[in-house]
């Protein structure tokens, strides 16, 4: 008759389970890496002619027009990029061909696109904007999340006055408490004309971003944005 | 529970990543399982009393 033993209290099999979990986590997170590396990779002016979706599109993007809509297919809101087409499996995706002006021009080249979605990441990291904000996920909750800022129904109402939504957002980054429309006002950072320009830029681009519907329901909340209606 | 993949960019990872079911079953195969091997693999080591005290 076999002996009566206790695998549970041995060290042997406790070691070796172990060692099995950790060696296939390692592995798992060293393939997942990759695959992150893989999502994270910018589009392309290519993938935009091509109406090719990318996680992170092109910085061609700021000659579009950029909505935030609910696909069916994906099951959460999407950022369209130029307008709205149907996805051959269903639901909706961009088709990239509505422009519009962006600081009176619609024709920036990547490179010129590119170069300013930069200096606003530059700006906002020298600013510390995620003391206050939050961008992607990341930053703090005491101010509105930046994530798709580009979509606050704020902007739209003050568009007209500022003859463009960018102008608006622009003016206010350069002297906030002007036009403050919180009850905790954002200070004046100092921030220059062609850095608001270029941080606005950014925040356009940001906006078209697909953060798996995240936040979802964005700018549909009355009291979460759009304050001042 | 096998659908077709919806994300933007598809990959094997994003497939398994569509709902709890197929993570589940994927994480299952590749640490459970293994552990009940190991389990039987022991137990059957220590009947055997070819383990020496440790």
């Amino acid at each position: 008759m076999a002996q009566k033993v206790s695998v549970w209290t041995s060290n042997r099999f406790w070691r070796r389970s172990a060692t099995w979990i950790t060696g296939v986590a390692s592995v798992l997170l060293i393939l997942l890496t990759f695959d992150s590396m893989a999502q994270m990779k910018m589009g392309t002016a290519e993938d935009i002619a091509k109406k090719i979706d990318k996680r992170i599109p092109s910085p061609l993007v700021i000659n579009y027009t950029i909505e935030y809509k609910l696909d069916p297919y994906r099951g959460h809101e999407i950022p369209i990029i130029g307008g709205e087409m149907q996805r051959k499996e269903g639901g909706i995706k961009s088709a990239y061909e509505k422009k519009e002006k962006f600081f009176g021009r619609d024709d920036y080249t990547e490179e010129e696109a590119r170069a300013l979605i930069h200096k606003g990441k530059l700006t906002i990291q020298a600013k510390n904007c995620m003391d206050c904000h939050t961008l992607l996920g990341n930053g703090a909750y005491y101010a509105p999340d930046l994530t798709k800022a580009w979509l606050d129904p704020t902007w739209e109402t003050l568009a007209p006055a500022f003859n463009g939504k960018e102008y608006a957002m622009a003016a206010f980054l350069q002297d906030p408490p002007k036009m403050a429309m919180h009850e905790r006002k954002m200070p004046n950072l100092g921030i220059t004309e062609e850095e608001a320009k270029a941080v606005v830029a950014y925040l356009k681009f940001m906006s078209a971003i697909d953060t798996n519907g995240f936040p979802r329901n964005f700018g549909k909340i009355k009291g979460a944005v759009d304050a001042r209606k | 529970m096998f659908e077709p993949c919806r994300d933007v960019v598809c990959s094997f990872w994003s497939y398994l990543n569509q709902g709890p079911m197929t993570l589940t079953i994927f994480l299952h195969t590749l640490i459970v399982l293994p552990m009940i091997w190991i389990y039987f693999d022991e137990k059957k080591r220590l009947e055997r009393g070819d383990i020496p005290n440790e």
